[in-house]
């Protein structure tokens, strides 16, 4: 008995310090949101005051200030020299001495499984105390937690005025890159900046297929059927069987995708399944319902019924489909400009005299083309806690990146990599190392490296991820290649130098018709329609797509979804989402 | 009252009945002291249970919750039956519904008639050899993931796939496996019994093994055919090891298979092939709707307890066979 009264006693007390915590907690937590407020429309000011008596100067604090960080460690960034750490490093040296930034970090995981995440989430959930700044990449739920957690500070004013011209200017590139992180009209986080244009898809066409059917690569949708119906009927691989097809697709995963895209067939009719566009009133509306995408799904299904497209494609994600085109089946295939890096290389495995192009999207009906694309140009977030010391620090550090390591001057510092001895080497003749496989003929150049394991790469230390990246570099480089421009920069060498010509040409092409592209309008939180909708909806216009793509369900059956989807929670979520619209735009 | 007079310890008369009471009072006394290491050593188990099996169940308050990550378990307001409402009112619930126990119910009878027949055709072999290689080989999938099985039957059961392919070659029309709602069935209840009956054909190898040699002798004696032997000796030596799996089988009533048809289904074969988890996963994991998968799940559990209660009562009653 005493023991079973002292079991529950001890559990009841487990329970009651789980309880009094978590009220403790929220009480914290609402105070919080108060003061985070405050320091929204007060501290600024005296924040930038305190930071020039604090003393940043000559690009240095002196004496150096700590700022304290959490991180978690992707597979890249888990390699170091012997000796060194995520807190200490080249990279950790390098900023304390050049900038008198002291990173610390609260703690480092390995980032398997989301622990990264689950650590941030149970910080926030358990009330600890954040730190001066927190990454974070990934899920836009989380992001939205840490945006409405009340710990972190709007940046409007810090931007204003310690953001460096290129941070600046690769922020301007897109004025929605804010609309995700903005609460009240307030910048809540610091986007860390990426590559533009990368994501958007253009069409690869089999050359040696054109040549051998002599036939002319399309520009419209009536040309690309025409060049299908050859590519399908005129048995282009020579092997006496009719085995080949159109176009590689796979809309597994709907009718938005990263590869493989299918949208373009949408676009081409002024429509996009799958993302909000400004409709002809300047309101936002849903692509997937818009009356112009019925005339797309019809001319799928008839592309369907003569076999241009795998009768595969609805099982088929985007990789699933890609293989469609590197087996050498279809001779038609959407993706980004940087296909022939990959999966491309497997169509020369599996076809030796395999060639192929990028051209652009076909026009449609209306003489215009259009895919999803040109989405801003940010890959994860910088948080900066609203009680940090210095959250001017974090500028200045991203600063440092942009101005000396995003693209350095030939000869200058940086101009190989981080450093000598951890990502890069130079030989007495002057060849640069870079790989592990180079390095191991000449470990002498890497001391304490493991090269049995990749170089450790100090961008990958970084609290942005990977150093800097000024977002229409790329592109820029690329184009400039494409037009005969010679590559003087180490990072035109670098980046551009090891590209295939085909990657380049795609840019160029992707470049040339940047309007075509159009981006997701809708970049708020979930809300609560679409949380309790959104499943329900996805589900309605995916069914029926496909049915009528399949011939399973007559086209009729388009305006029965559409109106469904009006009637059960679209209405009210196109309401939501054009309230969100009205307040960021 | 008898009882209580006996029991009374004054009590003159009778001294040995009345001793045994006593004697039974003070007995767990005398076996606790003698006992208390056995206790001790299954404190452990007891205690992990309790953390990983029942504590968690506290997780279940998210059902009536509108459960938030950031305000946490305490944090989040009650809303009650909400949940459960928001299940039964969806407009897809009901199909969903019907398409798990559809599934489910199917792979329930294959998953028992075909481990049961295979378990007697293999007994009847006399080659040790043969049986254990058979016995191995068919045991063998069942350690695949649905990860790889998934993209393996994707690429096999395409248009031009190797099972529509030997279609054509013996003059048959192709058949678009996971595109067609009835076929998805179909191959889904296949897929899924290909790779567990070698589970259930061990369970009831066993039970082979432990009947009687001699039963088999008199009958014979008695005259009786291979067939005869098998239908009144080694079916009834079955029936009650195929009453305690099927009776748990039923608990999975609801669990049509996540990890299969999530990896095998499409838009396509929506609404003949979506189950209840698959359904889940898309409202409640991707669109942060913690608390109605909780819900859900909790029905999922409510409904499968009932069923093995009941299914339990029912084979203890008619086959005469317990577990617990």
């Amino acid at each position: 008995m005493k023991r079973q009264v002292a079991l529950v006693l001890v559990l009841m007390l487990v329970f009651l310090a789980a309880c009094s915590n978590n009220g403790g907690n929220s009480t914290e937590g609402t105070g919080g949101e108060g003061q985070g407020q405050g320091t929204q429309t007060e501290d600024p000011g005296s924040n930038k005051e305190e930071a020039t008596a604090n003393g940043f100067k000559d690009g240095k604090y002196d004496p150096p200030i700590s700022l304290t960080t959490v991180v978690g460690l992707d597979q890249n960034a888990a390699v170091f020299k012997k000796g060194e750490s995520m807190e200490d490093n080249v990279h950790t040296r390098l900023v304390k001495e050049r900038l008198g930034i002291d990173l610390k970090y609260d703690w480092v995981v390995t980032n398997t499984n989301d622990a990264y995440k689950t650590k941030l989430r149970l910080m926030l959930s358990s009330g600890e105390k954040m730190p001066d700044v927190v990454r974070y990449r990934g899920d836009m739920e989380t992001v939205n937690l840490l945006l409405d957690s009340g710990q972190f500070m709007a940046v409007d004013e810090l931007i204003e005025q310690y953001a460096g011209d290129l941070y600046k200017e690769g922020l301007e590139l897109d004025p929605t890159i804010w609309y995700p992180i903005t609460r009240d009209g307030k910048k809540m986080a610091l986007p860390i900046l990426d590559y533009a244009y990368n994501g958007n898809q253009t069409m690869f066409i089999r050359e040696d297929w054109l040549r051998k059917l002599n036939l002319e690569a399309p520009k419209t949708l009536d040309e690309l059927e025409v060049v299908m119906d050859a590519f399908v009927n005129q048995d282009p691989d020579g092997n006496g069987k009719k085995d080949t097809l159109g176009l590689a697709t796979g809309f597994k995963n709907g009718f938005n995708t990263w590869m493989t895209d299918i949208g373009f067939v949408f676009g081409a009719y002024g429509a996009l399944p799958g993302s909000w566009n400004p409709g002809e009133d300047g309101t936002l509306v849903h692509g997937s319902v818009e009356p112009k995408a019925k005339e797309a799904l019809l001319r799928l299904r008839d592309w369907m019924s003569k076999g241009y497209i795998s009768q595969d494609s609805a099982l088929k994600d985007e990789v699933g489909g890609s293989e469609m085109f590197t087996k050498g089946q279809a001779g038609i295939m959407v993706g980004p400009n940087w296909i022939p890096a990959w999966p491309l290389p497997d169509l020369e495995v599996n076809v030796p005299e395999a060639e192929y192009k990028a051209y652009p999207l076909p026009t449609g009906p209306d003489g215009i083309a259009g895919a999803a694309g040109n989405n801003p140009p940010v890959n994860g977030y910088l948080f900066i806690n609203k009680n940090a010391k210095h959250p001017e620090a974090v500028l200045h550090y991203y600063n440092f990146f942009f101005d000396n390591l995003a693209n350095p001057e030939p000869d200058s510092e940086f101009a190989l990599g981080f450093a000598e001895g951890y990502d890069y080497a130079v030989l007495d003749d002057g060849t640069v190392i870079r790989d592990n496989n180079t390095a191991k003929e000449h470990a002498e150049l890497f001391p304490d490296v493991d090269l049995n394991n990749s170089l450790p790469n100090p961008f990958f230390y970084t609290l942005t991820y990977e150093g800097a990246r000024i977002p229409t570099l790329y592109a820029d480089s690329m184009v400039k290649a494409a037009e005969g421009g010679e590559l003087v920069t180490p990072y035109e060498k670098m980046e551009v130098g090891g590209r295939k010509e085909q990657n380049i040409h795609a840019m160029k092409v992707i470049m040339d018709q940047l309007d075509v592209y159009h981006k997701n309008y809708y970049m708020g939180p979930l809300t609560d329609t679409m949380q309790s909708k959104n499943e329900l909806l996805s589900k309605l216009v995916n069914e029926a797509y496909n049915k009528i793509i399949y011939s399973q369900s007559p086209p009729e059956e388009f305006d029965k979804m559409s109106d469904s989807w009006h009637k059960s929670g679209g209405e009210q979520i196109t309401k939501e989402v054009n309230e969100w619209y009205e307040e960021v735009k | 009252m008898k009882s209580t007079v006996k029991s009374a310890p004054p009590a003159p008369v009778a001294t040995s009945p009345a001793r045994i009471p006593r004697s039974s009072v003070r007995k767990p006394r005398e076996r606790w002291s003698l006992t208390w290491p056995l206790h001790l050593m299954l404190l452990p188990a007891v205690l992990v249970t309790i953390l990983f099996a029942y504590v968690p169940m506290g997780g279940l308050a998210m059902a009536f919750q509108d459960f938030k990550p950031y305000d946490g378990i305490f944090g989040s307001p009650f809303v009650g039956l909400e949940h459960f409402r928001f299940m039964f009112e969806y407009p897809d619930s009901k199909q969903v519904i019907l398409n798990t126990l559809i599934i489910a119910g199917l792979k329930i009878v294959f998953g028992l008639l075909v481990p049961f027949a295979f378990a007697i055709l293999l007994n009847e072999i006399r080659m040790i050899f043969f049986k254990r290689v058979v016995q191995t080989l068919v045991y063998l999938p069942h350690f695949i993931s649905w990860v790889i099985l998934g993209a393996i039957l994707t690429d096999m059961l395409s248009s031009e796939g190797i099972v529509n392919q030997t279609l054509s070659a013996i003059g048959l029309q192709p058949v678009f496996w996971l595109g067609d709602g009835n076929w998805f069935r179909f191959t889904v209840v296949v897929s899924d019994i290909w790779q567990n009956f070698g589970f259930n054909t061990i369970v009831f190898l066993a039970a082979l093994a432990g009947v009687n040699p001699s039963l088999y002798e008199a009958a014979e004696v008695d005259g009786a055919s291979r067939w005869r032997q098998t239908l009144h000796i080694t079916m009834p030596a079955m029936i009650p090891i195929a009453v305690v799996v099927g009776t748990l089988s039923l608990g999975n009533i609801l669990n049509a298979g996540f990890d299969q048809i999530f990896n095998l289904y499409n838009p396509l074969v929506y609404d003949k092939g979506d189950i209840i988890d698959t359904f889940v996963y898309r409202t409640a994991i991707l669109n942060g709707q913690y608390s109605f998968g909780t819900a859900v799940g909790m029905f999922k559990s409510m409904v499968g307890l009932i069923l093995i209660v009941i299914s339990y009562r029912l084979a203890a009653k008619y086959a005469g066979y317990r577990i617990f």
